[in-house]
């Protein structure tokens, strides 16, 4: 679709559009961004993929807010906002939209405004020793100060009856995994609720953006969710410049490697060693191909502005051709013999059901969503790098179960080595990209989406006048994806948690920023 | 002398090898994993380990919590002494009754769960609740299958049961077989492992034996460890020499002594095998299909006992 057709379609003429590559703003009077909302989410369909806010005060432009909606097949973004001048309250959408919900309850913390009608206006990811009245992400805040210790009072969700009782678990667990505390009321074995605290790995992420160097920033971006380092600054780099080719490989290594080690992990947590230890065979395999083609076992220092920084000689690319032939039969095998197992298939199968409707009004995204048949992959949707020339289909299973979250990844795993193998062939041509130095436009918006293996990685990028980039807003898939987690626990036994917590096994650190 | 010798070995012999059959399954484990793993002996090194080790101990511990390790292990050093290991010898033994040793395993479960319960942490609550579930299921099978042994005794002295056991006709063969499927599975369920409990888990919220002995440390751990060990070998003894009751010695010869032991050995050993292919071949089941399994143990043994009635 025509760009301008686009703007015709979605965006109201008497609002200030304005074009910016593949983003197209608008600014809605604040009385009206309920209206217009509610018009592209539910009248057009459009997929609600971050809302955040800046503060440019400074430039006696007050607060702005901006909602970020993606036009499925275009790799486009109508992106609506609002200016808050003198200002601190704006009109919640989350009673229409309750996917907003988490993003209103973060700009509430981080830019102390008052999201007005929002049903449950909690603070998000800081903790009750932070001081109510300090917003990290307000120009004016400090990042390199210690703030005063508070002490305001945490509440849990309380659940009352005969026989209940909570159990604590974490922040600190028995294995080696990320920290977060989950309190489970329960009768019995069964889960009424759980509640998720999260934002024990909060590292000012967001605000360490707006002050490092731009190099230094493709390196942050690498270090928001540990085994998504690739692509999170693939997302990224997209965001200040358009890339293609190479970085399809790198993505998809990347994806292999963790499907890899969650099917395995899925399997050891029923108990089924065998596929357990195999799963992380092969994901050691994909570790060591990286090393080999990266320098790095995470794909670390890989993405530049511009371009990646590694070639892959067509030797090399033979030989990943090869291997990958060889992975493949070994993971099917792996798989036939696990599928035998009716005990395994016993405990995915219901285990951690998540409703359809929920995860829709949520808006969960990646593999949690297409395991319930949400037909949703920004690798199709919003065709970055050079996807668009490659064949293949979206995952999809439809009970929303462990089961169906297992499978989405075993169809992935299989779509991802077909990818792979297909930009091999057509890299034979050989072209090899330098980084280059990035001149940025100034007073400028940038969106840049890359599918990681959990869902789609959002980038908001924000331009001031001389070009240096003042706001970055960093969405991963686990900060939507947690949401849901709750809903997918209700009901279940405590002790099929641990396995329907690795069947969506959400990044912490994405989520605490 | 000699005899005094034998009533050494018979003492000492389950403390002793209990280690050495957890290292056996967990290698077994890790060859089916692709592993190399451990070396077999490594359980004894663990618990030289933890003997060396400071121990935390909770403010809120009773003399429950501390006591229990020592009454746990002793129990099962007394129900180790007790039973048919590869010597007959020892058969007037007051101890050597089916219900002494039975309920001698339930007072260990007992102070195992009111241990979990005693510091107050959620995790051994619940592992406390679903022992004692599991415990209370387990405890039909378990008995069952071996009153059909000692219905054909006319005895409940487990060294009668055993020279019954090995002087019954073929034909009833099939009832033995039977009250054994249902002793494998009352034993899987007691000694912790696959299908009802993973004893090599780290997810504090899935375990049962492993999360009621979170809080201990040290030596206490090393005891509770221990005797977990103990428990297994005479479970896999009780299993071998009941049901499969060939190569008991009644003689005091040294070479009888050895054969004896020898056999005991391979019968254990066997045995160990299976519960490591059962363990590396499947996954464990959810909590509410236990206690159909548990029924079923106790439906395969009310079967055997009609039959040898």
């Amino acid at each position: 679709m025509e760009l301008n057709k686009i703007i015709e379609t979605y965006i109201a003429h008497h609002l200030g559009v304005k074009r910016e590559g593949n983003v197209v703003t608008a600014h809605v009077p604040v009385e009206h961004i309920v209206a217009v909302c509610n018009d592209l989410y539910f009248e057009h369909k459009l997929q609600l993929k971050t809302l955040t806010a800046t503060d440019e005060r400074e430039q006696g432009e007050g607060f702005k807010i901006f909602y970020v909606f993606g036009v499925p097949g275009e790799n486009i973004f109508v992106v609506p906002f609002i200016q808050l001048i003198n200002k601190q309250e704006f009109p919640s959408i989350t009673k229409e939209i309750h996917g907003a919900s988490g993003y209103e309850r973060k700009i509430r913390s981080f830019f102390g405004l008052e999201p007005v009608g929002h049903p449950q206006p909690q603070q998000i990811l800081l903790h009750e020793n932070w001081p109510a009245d300090l917003f990290p992400l307000r120009k004016d805040f400090n990042g390199q100060e210690r703030p005063v210790e508070a002490n305001t009072p945490y509440e849990f969700q309380r659940v009352e009856g005969e026989g209940i009782y909570e159990i604590p678990v974490g922040p600190v667990h028995a294995g080696i995994i990320e920290p977060g505390h989950f309190r489970f009321s329960v009768a019995g074995e069964e889960i009424i609720l759980l509640e998720a605290k999260l934002g024990y790995t909060h590292k000012g992420i967001e605000k360490l953006f707006e002050t490092l160097p731009l190099e230094k920033k493709v390196r942050l971006s690498e270090r928001v969710s540990g085994d998504t380092s690739f692509t999170h600054s693939l997302a990224f780099c997209q965001a200040v410049e358009k890339l293609a080719g190479m970085d399809i490989l790198f993505s998809e290594l990347e994806r292999l490697a963790n499907h890899f080690n969650d099917i395995g992990f899925i399997m050891s947590d029923t108990g089924y060693s065998f596929g357990g230890s195999h799963g992380a065979r092969l994901r050691e395999r994909v570790m060591q191909w990286n090393e080999r083609l990266a320098g790095s076992r995470f794909l670390r220092g890989v993405n530049a502005i511009g371009g990646v920084t590694r070639d892959i000689t067509p030797d090399v690319g033979n030989k990943l051709l090869a291997d990958l032939k060889k992975l493949w039969t070994d993971f099917h095998q792996v798989i036939e013999i696990s599928e035998n197992s009716s005990s395994l298939l016993n405990r995915l199968q219901g285990t951690g059901k998540l409703d359809a409707r929920i995860a829709l009004d949520h808006g969960v995204t990646g593999l949690a969503g297409r395991a319930v048949g949400l037909e949703h992959d920004a690798r199709i949707d919003y065709p970055y790098a050079a996807y668009d020339r490659l064949q293949f289909t979206i995952a999809l299973e439809n009970e929303g179960d462990v089961r169906s979250r297992l499978y989405v990844r075993i169809k992935e795993v299989y779509s991802s080595m077909a990818i792979m193998r297909q930009s091999l062939e057509k890299m034979a041509d050989g072209e090899i990209r330098v980084a280059g130095e990035a001149t940025l436009k100034p007073d400028s918006h940038a969106i840049g989406i890359a599918e990681g293996w959990r869902g789609d990685i959002v980038y908001f990028v924000v331009t001031n006048s001389v070009g240096s980039i003042t706001r970055v807003d960093v969405r991963d898939p686990s900060f939507i994806n947690w949401t849901v987690l709750g809903h997918a626990a209700k009901d279940n036994v405590i002790p099929d948690f641990p396995l329907i917590n690795k069947s969506f096994n959400l990044s912490y650190s994405g989520n605490d920023l | 002398m000699k005899s005094a010798l034998i009533w050494t070995i018979q003492i000492i012999l389950i403390p002793v090898l209990s280690p050495l059959f957890t290292g056996i399954i967990r290698k077994i484990k890790a060859g089916f994993q692709n592993r190399v793993g451990a070396k077999i002996t490594q359980p004894y090194y663990d618990f030289w380990k933890l003997f060396q080790k400071d121990e935390v101990i909770s403010q809120d511990a009773s003399w429950v919590f501390k006591f229990a390790p020592y009454i746990i292990f002793a129990v099962t050093i007394m129900i180790g002494a007790s039973v048919p290991l590869f010597t007959s010898i020892f058969s007037f033994n007051l101890l050597s009754d089916l219900l002494v040793v039975v309920y001698l395993i339930a007072l260990a479960t007992f102070f195992l769960a009111l241990a979990g319960m005693d510091v107050g942490s959620p995790f051994g609550g619940f592992a406390s609740s679903r022992e004692m579930t599991m415990a209370a299921l387990t405890e039909g099978g378990l008995i069952s299958s071996l009153l059909a042994l000692a219905l054909a005794a006319h005895s409940t002295n487990l060294f009668s049961m055993v020279h019954s056991a090995s002087s019954l006709s073929i034909i009833s063969f099939p009832p033995v077989l039977l009250a054994f499927f249902a002793f494998l599975i009352a034993m899987l369920s007691e000694t912790a492992h696959f299908p009802f409990d993973n004893p090599a888990t780290h997810l504090e919220l899935t375990m049962i034996h492993e999360a009621m002995i979170l809080e201990y440390s040290g030596k206490r751990l090393a005891l509770m460890e221990w005797a977990a060990a103990n428990k297994f070998l005479i479970f896999l003894a009780l299993g071998v020499n009941m049901f499969f009751p060939w190569g008991l010695t009644a003689s005091s010869e040294s070479t009888a002594i050895l054969t004896a032991l020898f056999l005991f050995l391979l019968k254990v050993l066997i045995l160990c095998l299976l519960v490591a292919v059962l363990e590396s071949s499947m996954a464990k089941f959810r909590f509410f299909r236990l206690p159909d399994l548990l029924l079923m143990s106790f439906i395969l043994s009310v079967i055997a006992i009609i039959l040898m009635i």
